[in-house]
């Protein structure tokens, strides 16, 4: 399959003195797509932003962001939301949004049109005129936010995008962020939110002391790292099935059941076995895939998959 | 300048022109010097004339009325002081006209004074001014005019001696190359000395918005959105040349309300209180030199304090850091009057040149003495060259310390930030 590449990273490494904080790290991130970039503290996904934002060189290798390589005008074609970021505390949203929207090359009557247009979409009309010491944390994210897509980028990177947000301003941006990719915007996305990466992400690369650890789309390494095992929710003896190796029950309260399978069996001839099976019944049957949260910890502590 | 550098130049303009305590320095601090300078001339009021001849050497501020009781017989007139003094018959009328406030203070001219010079001075409560010997004693030399045949000698009493200063410098022909004709060193100093004054508060005021623009994009981390947008240099450079448009509208607006507040708000009598100042023609050399060394001393502050501003983590380090440089930059102050006194000995020489101090020292000795013109050119050079590599140095140090934030800044760090 073809894909529209929005960046091409390419055998990039950097170092800090004697410290390697990325090492030969190859990726590409697709438009229309969110791209995760996931991986512990201090494992090189800041550095590997702020090269591709041009913010920092890195020692070998190249990086194409939108075609080729990033200069001034490509800067203002992509939004970036910092982890650590910040906002003037004595000036008013409007006046602030407007300055950050000419950096990136609007003029004056648009970034003020787009920033009041955004504003009222986030549901802070009302803030546009405050100063932004008076908003709350979570308004003052919900600005940030309005900040990186406020001059219509087609790439966007952001920083735990959600951090500091209750759930229904999670959902507000999420809206905004399946919005941005539906119209063929790419995101790039790094968080510690597991859950956020399965629900939103397409794909993910997960780095480790600056190397590449996992990269591929979320469900295919999902699949990669799912045992030979199955769950299954329901009435029956399962230990008495042809393929089922161990049986473990969980303490749930649903008759919730995982089942380890024998090396000659697949899912499919269990669940034959279970529907040829007299005083059986299920309400669920389902592969035992880990979560991102498992295979992020099976990762970092080292237990890479085979 | 590019487009991003000029939208950071007007934002920043906007920004700071709208700040209070800009607003306040640049506007507010000479209305309210004007306003002291005033208060002390009207205190001073009327009695601040001297009634006299201006070439009389006693000067007869501070009392406007007074009495006097003569016991020698000797004073009866007090001639061009009748105006001051009533003389009174005895010590009791003196005392009355005291008490009813008819006058100030009196003086008791005792029977011996002829032989012991003693007068007693009586006054309701203590004051610096009446305690000031000039009046009697210029009453007593009024009593003597008679006694004087010649007027020239009289005149030479009340004015003994007019004098010029002329300094001794080395080298022939030097000594009237330091004050050409119709200049006043006396002004030219004074000239020089607010020039300093308003040069140190310019720099250090504007650039110490610049250093806080910086910390607060620092400490508030929106220096990454910034630097993901434009060239760290390009948000220096537009920071710099808005904060200093700033100082110089400031300094404009300081050096025009000393020459014209007092003009326009009708009390030009303030005007004769900064004394040859206003009556000065100042060098025409000079003037671009002080622009010349404003500017460098301006960008070399500017370097400087950004770098300051980007090894800061918080409000409170910036001027703890600034005191490094900023304390070296005044101290051709402290060593003004050795400057004026020995404008060529080594150590006014050195601080003419040393690029931090060179911005007053130069011009210090430009104001009192011919410097030669290889001493100016390496002066310039020197600061020249300190600006570009405190401008690259500020550039480099901004864009890696600024991504720093929050880690304190190490010595053992600087090789790191020098090589960016």
């Amino acid at each position: 399959m073809q894909h529209n590449v929005a960046v091409s990273v390419d055998r990039i490494s950097k170092s800090y003195g004697s410290f390697r904080a990325v090492d030969n790290l190859s990726f590409e991130i697709y438009k229309g797509e969110i791209f995760a970039m996931l991986g512990p503290n201090g494992s090189g996904k800041t550095t590997t932003i702020r090269m591709i934002l041009d913010i920092l060189r890195p020692d070998t290798g190249r990086i194409d962001v939108l075609g080729g390589p990033i200069n001034e005008e490509k800067k203002n074609r992509i939004g970036y939301l910092p982890e650590e970021r910040g906002m003037y505390r004595n000036v008013q949203v409007i006046e602030m949004m407007v300055y950050l929207g000419q950096l990136k090359g609007m003029s004056t009557h648009d970034a003020r049109q787009r920033s009041l247009e955004l504003l009222k979409r986030l549901e802070l009309d009302d803030a546009a005129h405050k100063k932004v010491s008076e908003l709350s944390k979570g308004m003052q994210q919900k600005v940030q936010f309005a900040i990186t897509v406020l001059h219509r980028p087609e790439l966007i990177i952001v920083d735990e995008p959600f951090s500091g947000l209750d759930p229904v301003n999670t959902l507000v941006i999420k809206e905004l962020l399946l919005d941005f990719r539906r119209n063929g915007g790419a995101i790039v996305m790094s968080t510690h939110q597991m859950q956020q990466v399965e629900e939103l992400a397409d794909r993910l690369l997960m780095i480790s002391r600056g190397q590449q650890k996992l990269y591929g789309p979320v469900d295919q390494i999902r699949r990669e790292f799912a045992q030979h095992a199955i769950i299954v929710e329901g009435e029956g003896r399962w230990d008495t099935l042809p393929g089922v190796a161990q049986v473990d029950m969980h303490e749930n309260g649903k008759k919730e059941a995982v089942l380890y399978l024998s090396p000659d069996a697949t899912p499919d001839s269990v669940l034959a076995a279970i529907a040829t099976t007299k005083g059986m019944s299920i309400q669920r049957f389902e592969l035992a895939v880990p979560s991102l949260n498992d295979i992020f910890i099976q990762v970092v502590e080292g237990h890479d998959h085979a | 300048m590019s487009g991003s550098m000029l939208r950071v130049f007007a934002y920043e303009l906007r920004r700071n022109l709208r700040r209070k305590a800009y607003l306040f320095t640049t506007f507010g601090v000479p209305v309210l010097g004007f306003l002291l300078v005033m208060g002390m001339a009207f205190l001073g009021g009327s009695a601040a004339s001297n009634p006299l001849d201006s070439t009389d050497m006693f000067d007869l501020r501070g009392v406007t009325d007074a009495g006097y009781v003569d016991l020698t017989g000797e004073f009866d007139d007090p001639g061009e002081l009748a105006n001051i003094f009533t003389r009174y018959p005895d010590e009791d009328a003196a005392s009355a006209a005291l008490e009813a406030e008819e006058i100030q203070v009196y003086y008791v001219i005792e029977a011996d004074y002829l032989e012991t010079g003693k007068v007693r001075v009586v006054m309701p409560r203590f004051n610096i001014s009446y305690l000031s010997s000039n009046h009697i004693r210029r009453m007593l030399l009024e009593g003597l005019r008679e006694e004087i045949d010649s007027p020239e000698l009289f005149q030479r009493l009340l004015n003994p001696a007019t004098y010029n200063e002329i300094r001794l410098l080395p080298g022939a022909g030097e000594d009237t190359a330091d004050a050409p004709a119709g200049q006043n060193p006396d002004a030219q100093f004074m000239f020089v000395y607010i020039f300093a004054i308003i040069l140190l508060m310019s720099l250090f005021v504007t650039n110490g918005y610049l250093m806080q623009s910086v910390i607060e994009e620092k400490e508030t981390r929106l220096i990454e959105i910034l630097i993901s947008s434009l060239r760290p240099f390009e948000l220096l450079a537009g920071k710099i040349l808005a904060l200093g448009l700033l100082g110089l509208l400031q300094m404009t607006v300081w050096l025009g309300s000393i020459l014209l507040l007092p003009r326009l708000t009708g009390f030009g009598g303030v005007l004769s209180m900064l004394g040859p100042l206003v009556d000065t023609v100042v060098p025409p050399g000079l003037v671009p030199l002080m622009v010349v060394y404003f500017i460098l001393a301006y960008l070399l502050f500017a370097g400087l304090y950004s770098i300051v501003g980007a090894l800061s983590n918080s409000m409170r380090e910036g001027p703890q850091y600034a005191a490094v440089f900023t304390l070296p930059a005044v101290v051709p102050m402290w060593f003004m009057q050795l400057i004026i006194a020995t404008p060529n000995d080594p150590l006014p020489v050195f601080l003419s040149l040393f690029p931090i101090t060179a911005p007053l020292g130069m011009i210090e000795r430009l104001a009192v003495t011919t410097v030669p013109a290889w001493q100016i050119a390496l002066s310039v050079g020197l600061l020249a060259l300190t600006v570009v590599g405190v401008m690259w140095l500020a550039g480099r140090v901004f864009r890696v310390q600024t991504l720093l934030a929050g880690q304190a800044f190490k010595l053992k760090d600087l090789p790191k930030l020098v090589r960016g």
